[in-house]
């Protein structure tokens, strides 16, 4: 339903296939697109690389529930794809189908152009890493790694040869005869990666790799994992819940909501230019406002909102007709705040009283109530130990924002 | 402080006495078959004479020689059945007669076992003119009756530990290339070995013990050890009957004994070895740590 | 809003109605639930269902067919239900022995069957007396403590039914131990008469059943959320009644579990009181045993088994009922 009111607000653009595009378009030359952004990381969609799983209309139904709705999605060679929600979206169920647990109601998968819906999971050129890692407990780390190969009836020099290089890989030559139990948390991550990789996959599915660890750990073993995966080259396909996660690991994320992909789009462009609310709200957090669009002209656009006493102003028009509602999305890292109106112009600024302030050591995040009631989130990077004269509690302060800061979305 | 001594207190007692209640009795029966008398309740000398002249009863050797045979048989059949029918219940859902499959394979722990004997007689007997082996009542028709009570509770000890059983593991021996078969015996079949033996343990005594059913069908040349006992002391207590379940508790308790340590510690040695990678594995993150603090 | 939302709009209300076709949305349902088992499955499931058809179900329809003919001399000793005469086939139902269980003009049967049932219902009641300051001692001790008094508890089932009643026949007999020990420290004169008295029985049955009470007790009050108890001290509630109103709730799964392992089994027990039970003793299991081995009369006996299990059957369903409501829980 979002999608088809959409595509009645931008009509006049074509889409970007990939997502299903809530954000008004622009016409502008100065509008922000994906690729425009500084130090954005190369989307592979944009580069020459050939697909190499392709999922279209897939849709898997329980009883009277629909996990998985269907989705479209395309995966290149050699790059890092992150399903991220929350619980119950419709994530693992998707994982799960590719792996070839679950069979789905309908639709196709394809992997190297070929159909693999009808092939068990043990005939798949996919492997997977498991949550709970789920190493064989009654084997030992050399035969955990070494059990996919066997498999394969290779020969016992080559399944040596590969288990070592493996180990090598993964750092763990020193614990070959330890069983599952009798290693830690990281080091089972460790062994269950090599597991997935000894038969050299041509995707590798991770289910949140993070998800059994402690705090502390994931942190480190997030990078130590990526570097492993691009050391090997392997086109890999992760589900998470943990955004952090995602953006650190991940080229490209589809943010996914009851069974469908809400937007598809690297880290940086989901978190700076959201396509819809749900969106906007789900990565990081965001200021959201109900307004209304007074004008609109090839230079800018106007927009009124009952929040603020001054009009917002974009330097970009909106393809929208004057009066027709709209959000406008302002992160919270966006917004100066100031004991001094000095910044405030005729637009873009509003005022209020400091109501809280929650100092997280990095930044403190103050929360200022506006004379319409609205209470609006701004942030302030803590860069000098001791620097006085920032806004207190019950202090009136000024907030303003740059214009491009703005994100418009349909309602 | 009080009320804790008052509760250790009456915790001791309590269980004392549960301890005293459940082995007074077998006690007393061990003590009196080293008795020298004839007369079971009247202490005379200590000897094994008991015990000789159990080693010299051929009808009691025979005997126990049959309901060892038909434990063993029966033991085994009932663990391979309780396995797949305690896969059926955890892994293989919706199927035609579910219901009816989960109540066949409860259902004989809870029936009155004369009832059970009485209704497996009658099947023989009915079914004698067909099949050879039920109208003679030997030890295969013993040892199919047996299977029967015992795969119930094979399977109810299998599930248990099959529900534990992590699906994601079998997933991993398939995603790794393993066919359904393999992932039973490669996988599946490591993690349930120790309900599998308690199950064999669990049905070999069930079978060895078993009175009622096994009287209402064994045909008379196939008497097994407890019917032996159960005539003899039907008629009163004897001195080698003494000697004899002196044994049957002895090895009862051994076997009991070795299986509980067995288990208590492979425990100890599984918690011991994740202290010890847990602890391996916070030396390594703080070399780790200190490492990028010297660079 | 524009025209495509509003299609939109009304495809989603007719899915939150259900208003698909019936019949399809039936057959789509039944295609999502029953999967089609491949034959390695078909096998593991016939292999143990065969078994139980044929040992399990096959007996007891045959108990319940020869229920209804009368004992004749015969090879086997029963009238047959279906004959052949004049090459019609001829269908006799007999319902006198079941006529016969209630109107016995002795009323031997009936009175059985009470007796049963007073022994059965005493027997749990005294078990779960016994057996739960005994579950609560255990899941109070330490992990160490705790496993070897289960182990010890557990250790004398694990020995022949049998011989536990044998053993108990030594002790109660005239001049066992129980009399001898009694006489010398002079509490009694004459030695008591105990063995084959109900009493007996009774010591028989919580002796042999007393573990299966423990079991699930022990289990459940492991799972008992302290605090819970804590709370309600801190309330004001009486240790009396914070046990009834407070542990007792939190149990209820192992109470009524182990009620039933002990109740179930009681009622058609027949070693305990024919070995140690007197003429008073006579339980609804040792009339079976006569008919069949004394009597010979098999379809009585058999009529009598089917009425036992009549009777069991309300127990057994509260029993799986409150089994599956605990596994639900979990």
């Amino acid at each position: 339903m979002e999608n088809e009111q959409q595509q009645a607000v931008n009509a006049a653009v074509p889409q970007d296939p990939l997502s299903g595009d809530n954000k008004i378009q622009t016409n502008a030359k100065n509008a922000h697109r994906p690729g425009d952004l500084p130090g954005q990381k190369a989307s592979p969609a944009e580069q020459h690389k050939k697909p190499i799983l392709e999922i279209s209309e897939l849709t898997k139904k329980y009883d009277s529930f629909t996990a998985v709705d269907g989705v479209d999605l395309t995966v290149y060679e050699g790059e890092i794809f992150a399903l991220l929600g929350s619980s119950g979206c419709g994530k693992s169920t998707l994982l799960r189908m590719l792996a070839g647990f679950e069979s789905p109601t309908s639709g196709t998968i394809t992997l190297d152009g070929k159909n693999i819906i009808d092939q068990p999971p043990y005939k798949r050129t996919i492997n997977m890493m498991f949550q709970s890692y789920a190493l064989f407990p009654n084997m030992t780390v050399r035969q955990n790694i070494a059990f996919g190969l066997k498999q394969e009836k290779l020969p016992r020099n080559v399944i040596n040869e590969r288990v070592e290089k493996m180990l090598k890989l993964v750092h763990m030559e020193d614990y070959v005869d330890r069983r599952p139990h009798q290693l830690s948390g990281g080091q089972r991550q460790r062994v269950a990666l090599a597991r997935s990789l000894a038969k050299e996959p041509r995707l590798l599915l991770l289910d949140e790799p993070m998800g059994a660890l402690d705090k502390k750990l994931r942190e480190q073993m997030r990078l130590e994992l990526v570097d492993i995966i691009n050391s090997v080259g392997v086109t890999c396909l992760m589900v998470t819940h943990d955004q952090e996660e995602a953006m650190t690991m991940a080229d490209r994320i589809a943010i996914m909501d009851r069974g469908e992909f809400v937007q598809v789009g690297g880290p940086r462009e989901i978190y700076e230019n959201p396509n819809c609310r749900f969106s906007a709200e789900f990565i990081g957090s965001v200021n959201l406002f109900d307004c209304s669009l007074i004008s609109s002209n090839q230079k800018q656009s106007l927009i009124h909102t009952d929040d603020f006493a001054k009009p917002i102003e974009l330097e970009h028009d909106l393809d929208l007709a004057d009066g027709m509602p709209l959000s406008i999305a302002l992160r919270p890292e966006k917004i100066y705040i100031s004991k001094t109106p000095d910044d405030n112009g005729p637009s873009n600024c509003c005022d209020g009283i400091v109501e809280n302030i929650a100092y997280l050591g990095d930044i403190s995040i103050y929360y200022v109530r506006l004379p319409s009631g609205r209470l609006v989130s701004s942030t302030l990077p803590n860069v000098d130990r001791f620097k006085t004269g920032l806004p207190i509690w019950d202090d009136h302060v000024y907030l303003s924002w740059d214009p491009e800061s703005c994100i418009a979305l349909t309602i | 402080m009080m009320k804790i001594k008052k509760s250790t207190a009456t915790k001791s007692i309590i269980l004392t006495l549960a301890l005293i209640f459940l082995y007074l009795p077998i006690m007393t029966l061990v003590v009196y078959s080293f008795n020298d008398s004839k007369m079971v309740t009247i202490w005379t000398s200590f000897s094994f004479k008991w015990y000789g002249v159990l080693i010299e009863d051929s009808a009691i050797i025979k005997a126990l020689v049959t309901s060892l045979t038909i434990a063993v048989m029966a033991a085994a059949t009932s663990v391979i059945i309780g396995t797949m029918a305690a896969f059926v219940m955890v892994r293989i859902h919706s199927f035609t007669g579910e219901s009816a499959f989960m109540l066949f394979m409860t259902a004989p722990m809870v029936l009155p076992e004369v009832v059970t004997g009485l209704a497996l007689l009658l099947l023989y007997v009915t079914l004698g003119d067909f099949i050879p082996a039920f109208a003679d009542r030997g030890i295969a028709a013993i040892w199919f009756a047996h299977v029967t009570f015992c795969s119930a509770y094979a399977t109810v000890v299998i599930r248990s530990r099959f529900l534990e059983l992590d699906t994601s593991i079998e997933e991993a021996a398939k995603d790794l290339g393993a066919g359904p078969l393999k992932v039973f015996f490669a996988v599946m079949l490591p993690s349930l070995m120790p309900a599998e033996v308690a199950a064999f343990l669990l049905s070999f005594t069930m079978s060895m013990d078993d009175v009622v059913i096994t009287s209402f069908i064994a045909g008379p040349e196939s008497t097994t050890l407890p019917m032996l006992i159960f005539s003899s002391i039907r008629r009163g207590l004897s001195p080698e009957i003494n000697a004899l379940a002196s044994i049957i508790i002895f090895v009862a308790s051994i076997g009991t004994f070795i299986g509980w340590l067995s288990l208590v510690r492979k425990q100890k040695r599984i918690a011991a070895d994740v202290a010890k990678a847990n602890a391996e594995a916070k030396a390594e993150r703080e070399k780790i740590l200190l490492g990028s603090i010297r660079s | 809003m524009p025209v495509s939302s509003l299609n939109a709009s009304q495809a989603l209300i007719r899915r939150k109605l259900n208003l698909t076709p019936r019949k399809k949305r039936k057959a789509e349902v039944r295609n999502m639930v029953r999967h089609q088992n491949t034959w390695r499955e078909r096998v593991l499931i016939l292999v143990p269902y065969i078994w139980m058809i044929l040992f399990f179900l096959m007996p007891f329809l045959i108990i319940f067919k020869i229920s209804l003919s009368v004992t004749e001399i015969a090879i086997p000793p029963y009238s047959p239900i279906v004959t052949f005469e004049d090459g019609a086939m001829q269908i006799i139902l007999h319902l006198e022995n079941y006529s016969f269980i209630f109107t016995d003009e002795d009323g031997t049967y009936l009175r059985s069957y009470l007796k049963s049932l007073e022994v059965a219902s005493f027997s749990t009641v005294l078990c779960l007396l016994i057996g739960y300051p005994i579950a609560w001692a255990l899941s109070k001790c330490s992990t160490v403590t705790r496993n070897i008094m289960f182990m010890l508890l557990i250790m004398p089932s694990w020995t022949s039914l049998v011989v536990r009643v044998y053993a108990w026949m030594a002790l109660l007999k005239r001049d066992g131990l129980i009399n001898d020990v009694l006489m010398t420290i002079g509490v009694i004169d004459h030695p008591i008469h105990m063995l084959q008295t109900d009493f007996a029985v009774y010591v028989g049955i919580v002796y042999c059943y007393l573990p299966y009470m423990v079991l699930p007790l022990f289990t459940a009050l492991l799972k008992v959320d302290y605090n819970l108890i804590e709370a309600a001290y801190d309330l004001g509630c009486k240790p009396v009644r914070t046990f009834f109103s407070v542990l007792v709730p939190q149990t209820k799964s192992g109470i009524i579990a182990g009620s039933m392992l002990v109740f179930i089994p009681a009622l058609g027990e027949y070693l305990i009181p024919e070995l140690l039970g007197g003429k008073g003793s006579i339980l609804i299991g040792r009339i079976l045993w006569q008919e069949f081995f004394n009597n010979r009369d098999w379809p009585l006996a058999s009529a009598v088994a089917i009425v036992m299990l009549t009777i069991l059957a309300i127990p057994i369903v509260i029993f799986f009922k409150s089994q599956r409501a605990s596994r639900e829980k979990v």
